[in-house]
């Protein structure tokens, strides 16, 4: 009797196995996870993540929905990278990590499973970002660029064409909040809690002013003329009530949900907020327009488009590094790109694919924001490698003290400059 | 029977193991990577560096503020936690009817989690959405929506604000089964000797209370230096640093600069303060008077 049940048993455990182990032998596929936001590539991820399985072949591929923030995102994978773990196997890389994550051994070289012809296809200043010491570590996705947008209706009213430069802006916004009477009107908005994108805006404003962060032999250079101009006219901004004080505690998104109650002339963040103001049900859906960051006076050939964006690379210790490098190929193709753009408003990295009749005939956004692609600056991430997060930090830092009212724009930047100094290698 | 009891600490030790792993590594892994320069973990590429990370914080600025900002929010919130724990104590220690719906009321702000509760009063708190602008300014008692987290003494007043809102009712609840367990004779021996309500509450209440107030304020005081979810979801410890604490300053240090040790050392500074502050609590209670 025990020995039939233990016999029994055995039958039974034997059987569990061969089911156990069923699934894995029919399957037989590379397994790769992709992480990226649910927000950033949303509809479009599924769609193109089978159309890229079928196309590859033999890949099976897991989204992984990660933090839209790129803060928390960054600690997560901080979090895996440190530990070597194997997964997630490609990830979505902000524009500013490809210089740190590689200086650190986390992300894969993969120039080795494109032309360079292949390259060549992509925006070439958004690709540079990702290029450390004649390798590539990582494929642009889509662009997140800065771009100013406005209230089309208001500026019409006044009689005032879309301003392009910080001076016409300034004098626009201040004639409208006037004229509107309106208390719950602001005119002027953007992100400037102390975070990554309040040192975007202060570049851009910068860029405008003729600055660039390192001039051309490569030192520092923010703590001049163009720095003090740029750094004063923000404070002075917000000292004259074109902008309103709660800006110092404006996200992007705090930012784009007081535009789209109808309640600020112009708001200067990144262009993902596109697809919520021309929605459906946004009262503003009509009448927001956008045009490339203004510049100053007499700067007209300033680039004042900053890039954000995402690029895709392939974690360094996955254990398949060449399959994770074709997905990304597909993921990143001609096509991809077509199809992003048409299902969630994703602004391609690849010039040629802002041509394409699909898109100018059903994106016209998308198309249009590709003009000021020409203006487009990257921040100085690849540059300063590890350094950047506590660089951006002690920037982020000095602005928020000079608009804070802590410190004068010469001061801040003075002690920017030094800190700076202090940490770069 | 004596083999039952040799038997006795065998059995604990995968429970023992258990500890080590989640709880002495890990504590062991942070002092010795507080001392160690470009190191992520102990297992590889390991390297010494001496007392340099503590050196280099004590000479940041941004350091010394956020432990300024941590002794701060301490001292401001537990004193007064503590005085409006002991009033709801008292409260809910009545007969009344309702009494279990009372109690579970205060218990509900505890009962929220903090990052959860922190971003419900982020919005309460928006200079241009919030409830208490829009509160102020309808009925006229302020002309110009106040900036609450974006302005430099305010977000920090707001942070306090949130804090005593939230953990009042865990000392309240703690206070609570300390009143429960002082004997009834001792008040019925008072009133037979016509003692006043003050008096009551000076002479029998308070010191009987003295143990669980102790440890109530020991375990808030722990909590209240080891700050980081509220800070982090409400104002993320902004403007400037005005609200970083030392476990959002930690924090940035490891997962933004990617500096595990000197994020370690900031630890470790923060581990030693708690711990000196707790030895000296258990001393006094201990000692078992005040």
């Amino acid at each position: 009797m025990l020995f039939a049940s233990i016999h029994r048993s055995k039958a039974m455990l034997a059987i569990l196995l061969i089911l156990l182990t069923l699934p894995v032998a029919a399957q037989d596929k590379v397994e790769l996870t992709l992480s990226i936001g649910a927000r950033g590539f949303g509809d479009a991820a599924p769609i193109l993540i089978e159309a890229c399985e079928n196309e590859v072949g033999g890949i099976s591929v897991e989204w992984e929905r990660i933090s839209d923030v790129p803060n928390e995102s960054r600690s997560i994978y901080v979090t895996n990278f440190t530990a070597r773990n194997s997964k997630p196997d490609i990830i979505a890389v902000d524009v500013i990590w490809p210089g740190d994550f590689a200086a650190r051994g986390w992300v894969a070289p993969i120039e080795d499973y494109f032309s360079e012809e292949e390259l060549a296809e992509y925006i070439p200043g958004f690709l540079a970002a990702a290029q450390v010491g004649g390798s590539t570590y990582a494929i642009p996705l889509y662009i997140d660029g800065i771009h100013l947008f406005y209230r089309a209706d208001l500026l019409e009213k006044y009689g005032f064409d879309a301003p392009s430069t910080w001076e016409a802006l300034i004098a626009q916004a201040e004639a409208i909040v006037e004229g509107e009477a309106n208390p719950d009107l602001a005119g002027f908005i953007s992100m400037w809690a102390k975070i990554e994108g309040l040192f975007m805006n202060w570049l851009a404003f910068f860029q405008g002013a003729g600055g660039t962060f390192f001039d051309a032999d490569g030192n520092l250079a923010i703590n001049n003329e163009a720095g003090v101009q740029s750094l004063s006219t923000m404070v002075g901004m917000l000292e004259s009530g074109v902008a309103p004080e709660s800006i110092l505690t404006f996200r992007p998104n705090d930012a784009r949900l007081l535009f789209q109650q109808e309640r600020a002339v112009f708001l200067m963040v990144q262009d993902f907020v596109l697809a919520t103001l021309t929605a459906d049900d946004s009262p503003v859906k009509d009448a927001v327009q956008f045009t490339r960051v203004p510049y100053f006076e007499g700067n007209d050939m300033a680039n004042t488009t900053v890039i954000g964006g995402f690029l895709l690379a392939v974690n360094k210790h996955s254990e398949n590094v060449e399959a994770a490098a074709d997905f990304i190929k597909c993921f990143t193709s001609y096509e991809s790109q077509v199809q992003a753009s048409l299902i969630q408003g994703k602004v391609p990295t690849r010039p040629a694919v802002y041509d394409d009749e699909r898109i100018t005939a059903d994106a016209p956004g998308v198309a249009a924001l590709g003009a000021n692609f020409v203006y487009a600056f990257a921040r100085p991430s690849a540059q300063t490698g590890t350094a950047y997060p506590e660089i951006s930090e002690i920037m982020q830092t000095e602005i928020s003290a000079a608009l804070l009212g802590e410190k004068t724009p010469e001061q801040a930047l003075a002690d920017a400059e030094a800190q700076i100094l202090a940490i770069m290698p | 029977m004596k083999s039952a009891n040799r038997a006795g600490p065998v059995f604990l030790v995968p429970a023992l193991l258990i500890i080590a792993f989640v709880l002495l590594f890990p504590i062991f892994q942070t002092i010795v990577l507080s001392f160690g320069r470009n190191s992520t973990s102990i297992f590889y590429g390991y390297e010494f560096a001496g007392l340099a990370n503590y050196q280099r914080l004590f000479n940041t600025p941004r350091f010394i503020t956020s432990l300024n900002n941590t002794i701060l929010f301490t001292a401001v919130t537990v004193p007064i936690e503590l005085a409006i724990g002991i009033g709801l104590a008292l409260m809910l220690n009545r007969n009344f009817r309702g009494q279990g719906l009372a109690r579970m009321a205060v218990l509900f702000p505890w009962a929220l989690p903090t990052a959860l509760n922190a971003l419900m009063w982020r919005w309460m708190f928006n200079t241009e959405f919030g409830l208490f602008n829009s509160m102020l300014t309808d009925t006229g008692l302020v002309a110009e929506r106040i900036n609450w987290l974006g302005a430099i003494p305010t977000a920090m007043a707001a942070m306090i604000f949130v804090s005593i809102w939230k953990t009042s009712s865990f000392m309240a609840l703690l206070l609570l089964a300390g009143l429960q367990t002082i004997p009834d004779d001792l008040y019925e021996a008072g009133s037979v000797d016509g003692t006043s309500r003050f008096s009551e509450f000076r002479f029998i209440t308070l010191p009987l209370l003295k143990p669980a107030m102790l440890v109530s304020v020991l375990l808030r005081t722990m909590d209240a230096m080891r700050a980081f979810e509220l800070p982090f979801n409400l104002t993320d410890g902004g403007p400037l640093t005005s609200t970083e604490t030392l476990s959002l300053y930690a924090y940035r240090a490891i997962f933004q600069y990617v500096n595990f040790n000197l994020g370690s050392s900031a630890i470790l500074i923060q581990f030693i303060i708690i711990m000196s502050i707790s030895v000296f609590y258990i001393f006094l209670i201990r000692r078992g008077d005040l």
